[in-house]
């Protein structure tokens, strides 16, 4: 056997374990979650065991739970709905209408991201109270327009930079006008990435945990703040319960690998012509 | 083409608006409670002028905090871009395409992961009793073993969740900046019988510098967000082994002893802190 060969089979052994380990934890996780509690609680770890539905029965069941996935949902499709609603004009308009400030709004746009969110949240908290508004909806959707806004824009600029001006030249020949291009050539055609970019920033603000566990108490906690509390119980601690909860926490994001593996590949793809 | 439109204008008001509201109307608020004596208690507080800033730097729990923040910083971004590097050539180098995007995909799973489950899922395994991690050093030794409650320990073990969501993420992207090179320079080397390493050493890892240095940049300010893996997997402990400024800030701000102020002013220098970073890296990657 060549060195070559043997390193080719090292590099594969590597990249067996770096596989094993992006998806073991998360499968561990969710055999756990099927466990009774003696079958979690054991000296060994056990593979075979008696599946069980009581964990996500009681965590499907108990309000708090419920509440916060409601409240998630709510809260993270209204805000991805603002964030692209203002977002994806703005940033049609920054690719195509370069002017001399259209660099300082994208650094604008990317420093925001260079806030630390105890920064923005504790000033925010504040706010929301003197407003009367702390611990609702409302507030929260306001805040995380904020993170979608940002996220958004920054994503689309190259998209709609890809989109080939010469399309958007001809329709222009055709008659069409500046806002009917937009509509109906440059965003259908730009579809793809943008659907991306609003993924991206619908699992940015659903996996958001700072700013969420400080500006909510009861009424708007949002899952990851349910979730947690539930892996911060005391000593008798419901193991199976816990893992449900986070595979629970877990499926939506991971709905969307398959969208955000695809904006990847369309962002990078492009670049060698 | 040059004729006068309303679209740039209709279309970037309302969103930069919006952002410029949402952002400094709370920056300028934190800077303003800074200067205040303001608690959770009491919704009133007067004016102290920089009391809470000369304070911090007498606060020993401020200066470790600051010593942890700058320790997480670069053992995360050092490690996440060995490992997406290490990782990025081998997927280049010993695997069939196929296999490379199959791969891709699942090193895409622990960045989407919430940071609350992949704390949890972590901070189970590595249960000193009941954790599949440590049960292979338990299995042959007989003792636990309790990565999370040894002060010497607990933040490598926090920051190995981190550079497990990122680094093979990264990994994915270097992948694809590898795909983006033209084959010329490589078929050249190896016509002139350069090593493997040599030519990731000296051809292609020079030639992705700038994409790299955007990368080093985006992990430093992801690091900034400690906060979850930390909150869940160890709450700034054993101690004030692991608490970076934003778990003390919080502390500080809600747990202890409700001094809003207090932490808004250490808030008000992470920013200032932050933004002239940042803004001096930015400007000379450029």
């Amino acid at each position: 056997m060549t060195a070559h060969t043997l390193g080719r089979l090292i590099g594969r052994l590597i990249l067996a374990l770096a596989a094993f380990s992006a998806v073991f934890p998360m499968f561990w996780t969710a055999l756990n979650a099927f466990k009774n509690r003696v079958d979690i609680v054991t000296p060994t770890p056990l593979f075979i065991f008696e599946p069980t539905l009581d964990n996500f029965a009681y965590v499907l069941g108990r309000e708090s739970v419920f509440a916060g996935l409601v409240n998630s949902l709510l809260i993270s499709g209204a805000a991805v709905l603002i964030g692209a609603m203002l977002g994806l004009p703005a940033a049609y308009a920054i690719a195509r209408y370069p002017n001399r400030w259209s660099r300082d709004i994208q650094f604008f746009v990317l420093s925001l991201r260079f806030l630390p969110p105890v920064a923005i949240a504790i000033p925010l908290m504040v706010i929301w109270l003197d407003f009367g508004l702390y611990d609702t909806r409302l507030s929260m959707i306001v805040t995380y327009s904020l993170l979608t806004l940002a996220t958004i824009i920054w994503l689309s600029v190259p998209a709609f930079a890809r989109v080939p001006k010469e399309v958007e030249e001809a329709a222009r020949v055709d008659g069409y006008g500046p806002y009917a291009i937009f509509f109906l050539i440059a965003l259908p055609i730009a579809l793809r990435s943008l659907i991306g970019a609003v993924a991206f920033a619908f699992v940015l603000v659903w996996n958001e945990f700072l700013i969420a566990l400080m500006l909510t108490t009861s009424d708007a906690k949002t899952l990851p703040i349910v979730a947690s509390e539930l892996t911060q119980l005391g000593r008798d601690v419901p193991w199976g319960i816990l893992n449900a909860s986070v595979v629970l926490l877990s499926i939506p994001p991971l709905l969307f690998i398959g969208v955000l593996s695809g904006m990847l590949n369309s962002a990078f793809k492009r670049k060698t012509q | 083409m040059k004729q006068k439109n309303s679209l740039p204008a209709v279309f970037l008001t309302p969103a930069m608006g919006i952002l410029a509201v949402l952002a400094l109307v709370p920056t300028a608020y934190a800077i303003y409670i800074s200067f205040q004596n303001r608690e959770l208690s009491r919704p009133d507080g007067s004016l102290i002028g920089l009391a809470n800033y000369i304070d911090l730097f007498s606060d020993r729990r401020f200066i470790n905090a600051i010593g942890v923040s700058l320790t997480w910083e670069a053992v995360t971004v050092g490690m996440t871009l060995l490992i997406a590097v290490g990782l990025g050539i081998l997927l280049f180098e010993c695997v069939s395409p196929r296999t490379r995007n199959l791969l891709a995909l699942l090193f895409l799973v622990p960045v989407i992961l919430p940071r609350v489950s992949a704390a949890f899922v972590w901070k189970f395994a590595f249960h000193p009793l009941y954790g599949i991690a440590t049960y292979p050093y338990k299995a042959i030794t007989g003792q636990p073993l309790d990565l999370l409650s040894n002060p010497a320990t607990a933040l490598a073990t926090v920051a190995l969740v981190d550079v497990w969501q990122w680094g093979l993420f990264f990994a994915v992207i270097v992948l694809k900046l590898l795909e983006t090179l033209p084959p010329q320079p490589f078929e050249a080397a190896r016509l002139d019988h350069a090593r493997t390493w040599e030519i990731y050493a000296f051809i292609a890892l020079p030639m992705l510098k700038a994409p790299l240095i955007s990368l080093a940049f985006v992990k430093m300010i992801e690091s900034l967000r400690a906060f979850d893996l930390i909150y869940v997997m160890t709450r700034g402990g054993p101690g004030i082994a692991t608490e970076t400024l934003d778990m003390y800030a919080f502390s500080q701000g809600f747990i202890e002893s409700g001094r809003i102020s207090y932490a808004s002013s250490m808030a008000v220098l992470m920013m200032i802190a932050t933004s002239i970073a940042f803004t001096f890296i930015w400007k000379r990657v450029q």
